[in-house]
């Protein structure tokens, strides 16, 4: 009995000894983010506004129904995303609408630390998305 | 019948149909773009080819292919897929695929098939188009780098509108849909070439950007301008209507539109609607509350009982007036009328005294058929346009001869085959006389079962064409033939609007067209049809309800006179506005001025400024209902959206008076109408929910006069004056309300008064000059127009506007003296 006890005691005392540990001490240390993680929502800039064209695709295709876009005509007549909206609350990270992106407008980042004191801090609006 | 077989299917089929149309009847997809059900077959995209057993070595276009005895038909193949796709590779060659914010992406015939052969990749290398789009005219949206020259834009505006817009201009890889001289569009805006773009080349301005296809939904309806009860059906979203969509699969309509039903919607979102019923306190109208409304407005009808004078417009649903006829029987008042009170007397008391009817004799499909039609008043295309574009189908399609009576030139008269019989202003019954002389004198008049030939013939004496001619200046041949062709005619129409602005002698005119319609035999017989179109959606179910004065009551006329003389002490208006619309504007101000006045509109309109209660309705996007059209046809009304903050149906605030009147009251629209059958004659067995997508039309296609009476009547002396006034309808307008709708404004935003070139030199005014009418004494001002259509000496001037006081010199005359002058 003495033996087992032992045995099993020297593998704690193995993953005690330093480097032999798996919890990682977050926020001081970070896991490495694979390539393609899905985080937050980033919305794309082009020149001299965002790339997105408002043609509808990824609010029709969320699943979670999370996106809200607006189209407007601009001053040039191009179709641009009046309003562009993320709820994070309902947001299920699926990633399907950066697939069914047709201009590569919207893409996700590697951010996941999106705790908030708000619910509307959650709803991520244009301005939001084009610098995140 | 022709028996064939289409992918081992045995069919049998019409001598008349192409491989196409055989194919759709029983249900096999054959893919198209150029194709359209009521266009003539063109054969321009290639898309549809299939193969023929009989004509093996090359695939056949199965929309120009007619059917043949004994045909095998094979509709889809490896060979036909990679002929197919070939096609589609040749279009996206040029085409470019701005697909995510080109608004036709989700329905474009073009997309889907991309997607349906996988053309993935483009085998072929061209320069993509890049042509200058359409962005000057204000409603239709012309992208020609999208488009693949299916030509049917070309086709619909040519063969259905009859007007010729669009044409193909250069050649080879450089051709393109144009304007001519490839100028900006400039046209009707009927926007029929918008609901035929299979690609997303030409769209609807209004609805730029709005939203996708796939986001609106659809809800059909009937049109609330016009007499004509086209089906539109409302793309919603958003509580809002968003457009117009295309459906030729209902309604008489198929799909056809003009520019007040395509762009003349946004009335009903507008901002400035009525939310909340207001109530005037301290000599302003403050918002108040429904219950405090209804109380002063029951406790106002009670005392004035019998002296109340109700007068409502003719866009209230057939459940509606029914209800709005409970509320006055519940007063005790026998003064309700509609629309004036004068116009529609040509059904009411010209079409009962000679046919006993009051209602039109056939159905619009029946005139494409016609190999005669008579339009009397040039203005019949401008007040009901979509029946206009039926009697360019029957030209097209079936030959037909039309004439003209008129005393300005219009669209009809521009059709192929038309002849414009231009007469003095207000001598229509003088010129119809003569066709009756000319047909009895000829020996070609129909005279069994007539009433009253021997005395007609005797009043008809006088009006032999040459003698109308003379006095009226027509050409007496062109009366002659006239009448030999609507006498001979096998099928033969005689079309005839009414309206607000045509108040006088609109009997006279009627027994006038009934005259000749007896004589002819056109009355009655089936295919043929004497039509009396009002200008409203609903002014011939208001003439079948009976929403005219009672046998003691006062007209709309007699109500507004005595009102003015400050005997009528409550006044209730539904859905009018007679300062703007009714003749005589003195007699209405004081007549509003006078009396306690009761309002219920959509808008704050002239007249609900002088009222003490105004009540906020409902437009007919937002009621469920029937409407009857000038054919007789009852169509359903459905809901698109909700009404603005507190405001009601007009059924449901009838609903809510009569409740308060201790009357009960039918709960829903559904149980007004079998109420309503029980009531009106012709609709007894009408069920509300078995109206379908193509209406019920009521007394069947041919409605058989119940007597025949001939009846004369005298024609007019023509006005002695130099310069003479017509009031009428403008093409982009119906009524007031159009007025308030962005589409119809962004094309005729303004009053106009319309001046001939030669009278236009003479008082040297161009288009865009101010110029003042004077009559009897009061100017009236408005911008010129010049334009070739009228007689030397006369002018026109629609009556949509407030601004212009049309009704400040127009008293329901004719024809009115003026005095032009430029500012």
């Amino acid at each position: 009995m003495f033996k087992e006890f032992a045995k099993g005691l020297s593998i704690t005392l193995k993953h005690l000894l330093p480097g032999n540990t798996t919890t990682v001490e977050y926020p001081k240390q970070r896991l490495e983010i694979a390539p393609r993680f899905r985080g937050l929502h980033r919305l794309v800039p082009a020149q001299d506004r965002e790339k997105c064209v408002a043609c509808y695709l990824c609010p029709t295709v969320c699943p979670a129904k999370c996106i809200t876009v607006e189209s407007e005509e601009n001053e040039k007549g191009e179709k641009y995303p009046r309003v562009y909206e993320i709820d994070l609350l309902r947001c299920i990270f699926c990633g399907y609408c950066v697939e069914a992106c047709p201009v590569e407008a919207i893409e996700m980042t590697s951010a996941y630390e999106l705790a908030n004191f708000n619910r509307g801090d959650f709803v991520f609006d244009k301005a939001r998305l084009l610098k995140s | 019948m022709v028996n064939l077989t289409i992918d081992g299917k045995q069919i049998t089929t019409a001598k008349t149909s192409t491989i196409y149309e055989a194919a759709k009847e029983n249900g096999i997809y054959i893919p198209v773009l150029c194709y359209a059900k009521k266009l003539l077959p063109y054969g321009a995209c290639r898309i549809c080819l299939v193969e023929v057993e009989q004509m093996k070595g090359r695939l056949i276009p199965s929309c120009t292919t007619p059917v043949t005895e004994g045909m095998v038909v094979t509709t889809l193949s490896d060979e036909i897929r990679k002929v197919r796709k070939t096609v589609l590779e040749f279009l996206l060659v040029n085409h470019v695929v701005d697909c995510p914010v080109c608004d036709k992406g989700g329905e474009c015939d073009l997309q889907d098939l991309t997607y349906e052969y996988e053309v993935v990749t483009n085998r072929f290398e061209g320069e993509k188009f890049d042509l200058p789009t359409d962005e000057v005219n204000p409603l239709i949206e012309r992208n020609m780098n999208r488009c693949v020259l299916c030509g049917k834009c070309v086709r619909v505006c040519d063969e259905v509108v009859g007007y010729g817009s669009y044409s193909f201009i250069n050649r080879g890889f450089e051709t393109k849909i144009a304007t001519a001289f490839d100028r900006g569009l400039n046209c009707e805006f009927c926007g029929q070439c918008v609901s035929m773009c299979p690609v997303g080349a030409i769209l609807p301005r209004p609805f730029k950007f709005k939203a996708r296809p796939w986001q609106l939904k659809e809800v059909d309806s009937v049109c609330g301008y016009c007499g004509n009860g086209c089906t539109v059906t409302l793309g919603v979203k958003d509580n809002q209507v968003q457009t117009i969509r295309f459906n030729e699969d209902t309604g008489v309509n198929h799909g056809n539109l003009c520019v007040r039903g395509r762009f003349g919607y946004s009335y009903v979102n507008d901002s400035k609607r009525l939310t909340k019923p207001l109530i005037r306190k301290g000599g302003e109208l403050k918002e108040a509350s429904w219950d405090e409304a209804f109380a002063t407005i029951t406790e106002k009808f009670k005392t004035a009982g019998k002296d109340l004078g109700i007068i409502s417009g003719a866009r209230l649903t057939n459940e509606e007036l029914l209800l709005l006829k409970r509320v006055s029987s519940a007063i005790g008042t026998q003064n309700l009328d509609h629309s004036g009170g004068e116009c529609y007397k040509g059904l009411t008391e010209g079409l009962k005294e000679t046919m006993g009817i009051s209602a039109s004799t056939g159905t619009f499909p029946q005139v494409e058929k016609c190999d005669a039609i008579l339009a009397i008043r040039s203005d019949f295309y401008e007040t009901h346009p979509v029946f206009g574009m039926v009697i360019n189908q029957a030209i097209r399609l079936n030959d037909a001869q039309l004439a003209v009576i008129a005393d300005k030139r219009g669209k009809l008269s521009k059709l192929p085959n038309a002849r414009t019989l231009i007469h003095k202003p207000g001598c229509e019954i003088n010129m119809i006389n003569a066709l009756c002389q000319v047909i009895i004198a000829e020996g070609l008049a129909q005279t069994a079962g007539l009433q009253g030939i021997t005395e007609l013939t005797k009043a008809l004496a006088d009006y032999t064409p040459e003698a109308v001619a003379g006095m009226v200046g027509a050409d007496a041949e062109a009366i002659k033939k006239t009448a030999r062709e609507l006498a001979n005619a096998q099928n033969a129409a005689i079309v005839v609007a009414y309206g607000l602005p045509y108040t006088a002698y609109s009997k006279e005119i009627a027994i006038a067209a009934a005259n000749l319609a007896l004589l002819t035999g056109i009355a009655g017989r089936d295919g043929s049809g004497l039509y009396l179109c009002g200008e409203k959606a609903n002014s011939q179910g208001a003439v079948d309800l009976q929403i005219i004065p009672g046998p003691a009551g006062l007209g709309a006329q007699q109500v507004l006179s005595t009102a003015a003389e400050g005997k009528l002490p409550v006044l209730y208006l539904v859905g009018e506005d007679p300062l703007v619309s009714y003749p005589d504007q003195t007699l209405v101000k004081k007549a509003l001025e006078k009396t306690f006045l009761v309002v219920q509109d959509l808008f704050m309109t002239d007249s609900a400024k002088y009222a003490d209660i105004v009540l906020p309705a409902a437009s007919f996007a937002e009621k469920e209902g029937t409407f009857t059209n000038a054919e007789r046809r009852i169509q359903r009304l459905r809901a698109g959206i909700k009404s603005p903050g507190e405001a009601k149906t007009d059924f449901a605030i009838f609903q809510q008076l009569l409740d308060k009147l201790q009357k009960t009251a039918p709960t829903t629209p559904a149980a007004a109408f079998s109420e309503l059958t029980a009531e009106v004659s012709g609709y007894t067995d009408i069920i509300y929910e078995q109206i379908g997508a193509q209406g019920q039309v009521w007394g069947g296609e041919t409605l058989v006069p119940v007597k025949k009476v001939l009846v004369p009547v005298a024609g007019m002396e023509p006005l002695q004056a130099d310069y003479q006034l017509l009031v009428g309808s403008a093409l982009y307008h119906s009524g007031t309300v159009s007025t308030r709708s962005k589409g119809p404004m962004s094309v005729c935003p303004e009053p106009y008064i319309e001046f001939n070139r030669d009278d236009a030199a003479t008082f040297g005014v161009t288009t865009g000059e101010m110029v003042q009418l004077k009559a009897d004494g009061v100017a009236i001002q408005a911008k010129v127009k010049v334009d070739n259509r009228l007689p030397k000496g006369v002018l026109f001037a629609p009556y949509h506007f407030g601004e212009l006081g049309l009704n400040k010199i127009y008293k329901g005359q004719s024809v009115i003296a003026v005095e032009p002058g430029k500012i």
